[in-house]
C-alpha cells in the first residue's frame, strides 16, 4: 500500500506541475486553453529528440526541452490566447483545440504514430522498508515540492505574482490602477507552459510518447482544475495529489478504473459545487 | 494658464457621448464640463446610466460616438490602464479590494504603476485613515465594508491623482461609517476633481458643488444652485 500512495505522489506532482499553468489560463484570462496539451507534449518528444538523437543527458536535455517549449507557448500566446480575452469562451476552445489538432499532425509528421519509449534516466531503486521505490520517481517528488514552495513564494513575494492574485479576483481593479494586465498575463501563461513542458519531459520516462499524449493528459489536467478550482493555486496542489493517489489506489484494486475515477471524483465535486458561469 | 491645465480651467470636457450594450443605447448624448478643483455628484435611479458613464469616462467601456478631453487631450477609446497613468483614478462600487492581499499590498499595487514609494504611499493612505495601520498586515477581505471603502478612497490617492471617479461611495454602510467617508470626501475637495455617483441625497447635498441628475441614459438636469443644492427635497422628485 505504501507502494501505491508512493506511485499516487509521484503521478499527482506531475499532474500539479502541468495543470498549474491551465488553471491560471482558465482563472485569470477565462480561456479554456487545449494548446497547453501540446506545450506538454512538445516537452517530451523534444526529450525524446535530444537524448536518442543527440546523445544529450537528461538534465541538459530538461533544460533544453523547457526552452524550446517558450518560443511556442509565446507564439500561441501572442497570436491565438491574446486575440480571445474577453471573447466567448467557445472561441478559446474552438482556436485551441485547432492549435493542438496542429500540433498533433506535425508530431505525427516528424516522429511517426508509433509509440516512443525513453528509459529510466536514473535506473537506480531504493530500498524502503519492505518496498524498492524507482529514486526516479523520489526525484519527480522532490521536484514537485520545490516547484510548488516556489510558486507559493513567487506569488507571495513578487510584485508580478501579487498583480496575478489581484488579476485572479478582479481584473478590472488591477486594470483601474494603470497596471497593463495582459502584460502580466502573457509571463504567466509562459511559466505555466514552461511547466507543462517540464510535465511532459518528467512523465516521459515512466510512460511512452505518442502523438496523442496531450490529448490524455490534458483531461486529467481539466479534472485536476475543475476539483482545484478554476485559478485556485492551493486547490490545484491539493486535487493534482489528491486525484495522483485515487488513480493509484484504484488501480492497485482493478487497473482499468483507475482514470475512470478520476472523473467520477470530478462528477462528485461538480456535484457539490457546480462551476460558476 | 497653469500647465497642464485645460482651457479656463476646465478639466474635463465630454460632448455628445453615445454608450452601447450590444444593440442597446444606454447613455445618450452626453455632454458636459466639468472645472478644476470641482466636485461633481451624479445622481439618479438605478439603471439611469450613472455607472456607465462614471466607467466610460474611467476608459473600462468604449463609447460608440462623442468625445471625452481631459486638459484638452482626448481619452475616449484608451483603455483604463492608460486612462488611469493621465490621472484619472477610479474607485469601483461593491468595495472592490483585492481580498487575497494584504492592505499593505494593496497599497503597494496601487504605487506600483505609478512607481510611488511603497512607505510615502503607506503613510498617505494612513493619513486619510490612521485606524487602517494596526490592519496593514491583514488580508484585506477581513475589513469591514466602510474600512475596505476607504482602503480603496486612500489608494487612489497614490501619487499624482488629477480626478477621481468615485461610484457609490456610501453604498450600503451604516449611518455612522457614512459620515466618516463624507467627512474624508470633504477633506478633499478642493485638493482634486472630483465626480461621485451618489444615492444617497444628504451626502450629496453636503458634498457637491454641481447636480447631474440621469434618467434614462441623459442628462436630465443639472443644478449649480448652492442654496438648491443644499436642500434635497427640491429635487429629489426628479429622480
Amino acid at each position: 500500500m505504501l507502494q501505491t500512495i508512493f506511485y499516487g505522489l509521484t503521478i499527482g506532482g506531475i499532474l500539479y506541475i502541468i495543470s498549474i499553468g491551465l488553471s491560471l489560463t482558465f482563472g485569470a484570462m477565462g480561456i479554456v486553453n487545449f494548446s497547453h496539451g501540446l506545450i506538454y507534449a512538445i516537452g517530451a518528444y523534444t526529450i525524446y529528440a535530444v537524448m536518442a538523437k543527440m546523445g544529450i543527458n537528461f538534465i541538459l536535455g530538461a533544460v533544453i526541452a523547457v526552452l524550446v517549449s517558450i518560443p511556442f507557448s509565446y507564439i500561441i500566446e501572442k497570436y491565438v490566447i491574446r486575440r480571445l480575452y474577453g471573447e466567448s469562451i467557445d472561441y478559446a476552445i474552438i482556436a485551441t483545440y485547432a492549435v493542438l489538432l496542429i500540433g498533433v499532425d506535425a508530431i505525427k509528421w516528424i516522429w511517426g504514430a508509433s509509440p516512443l519509449p525513453i528509459s529510466d534516466p536514473v535506473g537506480i531503486s531504493i530500498q524502503f522498508l519492505t518496498m524498492e521505490m524507482p529514486l526516479y520517481r523520489l526525484i519527480i517528488i522532490g521536484l514537485t515540492l520545490l516547484i510548488l514552495i516556489g510558486l507559493s513564494l513567487f506569488f507571495k513575494k513578487t510584485i508580478i505574482g501579487k498583480i496575478i492574485i489581484a488579476g485572479l479576483g478582479d481584473r478590472e481593479a488591477v486594470r483601474g490602477l494603470g497596471i497593463r494586465l495582459d502584460k502580466y498575463f502573457a509571463i504567466i501563461f509562459i511559466l505555466g507552459s514552461a511547466l507543462a513542458a517540464l510535465g511532459g519531459v518528467l512523465y516521459s520516462p515512466i510512460s511512452t510518447l505518442h502523438p496523442y499524449m496531450g490529448f490524455h493528459i490534458l483531461i486529467l489536467c481539466f479534472a485536476v482544475v475543475i476539483v482545484g478550482g478554476m485559478g485556485n493555486l492551493r486547490g490545484t496542489a491539493i486535487a493534482a495529489f489528491s486525484l495522483g493517489l485515487v488513480m493509484a489506489i484504484t488501480g492497485r484494486i482493478w487497473g482499468p478504473a483507475a482514470e475512470a475515477m478520476v472523473y467520477v471524483v470530478m462528477a462528485f465535486v461538480l456535484m457539490i459545487r457546480p462551476i460558476e458561469t | 494658464m497653469l500647465l497642464g491645465k485645460g482651457r479656463d480651467g476646465v478639466i474635463l470636457t465630454v460632448e455628445n457621448l453615445e454608450v452601447h450594450y450590444g444593440r442597446a443605447k444606454v447613455l445618450h448624448n452626453i455632454a458636459f464640463k466639468m472645472d478644476e478643483g470641482e466636485l461633481v455628484t451624479i445622481v439618479g435611479r438605478n439603471g439611469s446610466g450613472k455607472t456607465t458613464l462614471l466607467k466610460t469616462l474611467g476608459g473600462f467601456l468604449k463609447p460608440s460616438a462623442g468625445s471625452i478631453l481631459f486638459r484638452g487631450q482626448r481619452i475616449d477609446g484608451l483603455g483604463p490602464e492608460n486612462v488611469a497613468l493621465k490621472g484619472i483614478r477610479y474607485v469601483f462600487q461593491d468595495k472592490r479590494v483585492f481580498g487575497e492581499l494584504t492592505v499593505k499590498e494593496n497599497i503597494e499595487l496601487a504605487a506600483y504603476p505609478i512607481k510611488e514609494n511603497l512607505e510615502k504611499a503607506v503613510q498617505k493612505v494612513l493619513s486619510v485613515y490612521p485606524r487602517l495601520e494596526k490592519f496593514l498586515h491583514s488580508k484585506a477581505k477581513g475589513l469591514s465594508g466602510g474600512e475596505r471603502q476607504i482602503l480603496l478612497i486612500g489608494r487612489v490617492l497614490i501619487g499624482q491623482p488629477q480626478l477621481l471617479l468615485i461610484d457609490e461611495p456610501t453604498e450600503g454602510l451604516a449611518a455612522k461609517i457614512i459620515s466618516e467617508i463624507t467627512a474624508i470626501l470633504l477633506s478633499m475637495k478642493g485638493q482634486f476633481s472630483m465626480i461621485v455617483v451618489e444615492q444617497n441625497l444628504a451626502t450629496v447635498a453636503r458634498l457637491a458643488d454641481k447636480i447631474h441628475i440621469m434618467k434614462e441614459g441623459v442628462m436630465f438636469k443639472e443644478i449649480t444652485d448652492p442654496e438648491m443644492i443644499r436642500q434635497p427635497s427640491q429635487y429629489e422628485n426628479d429622480l
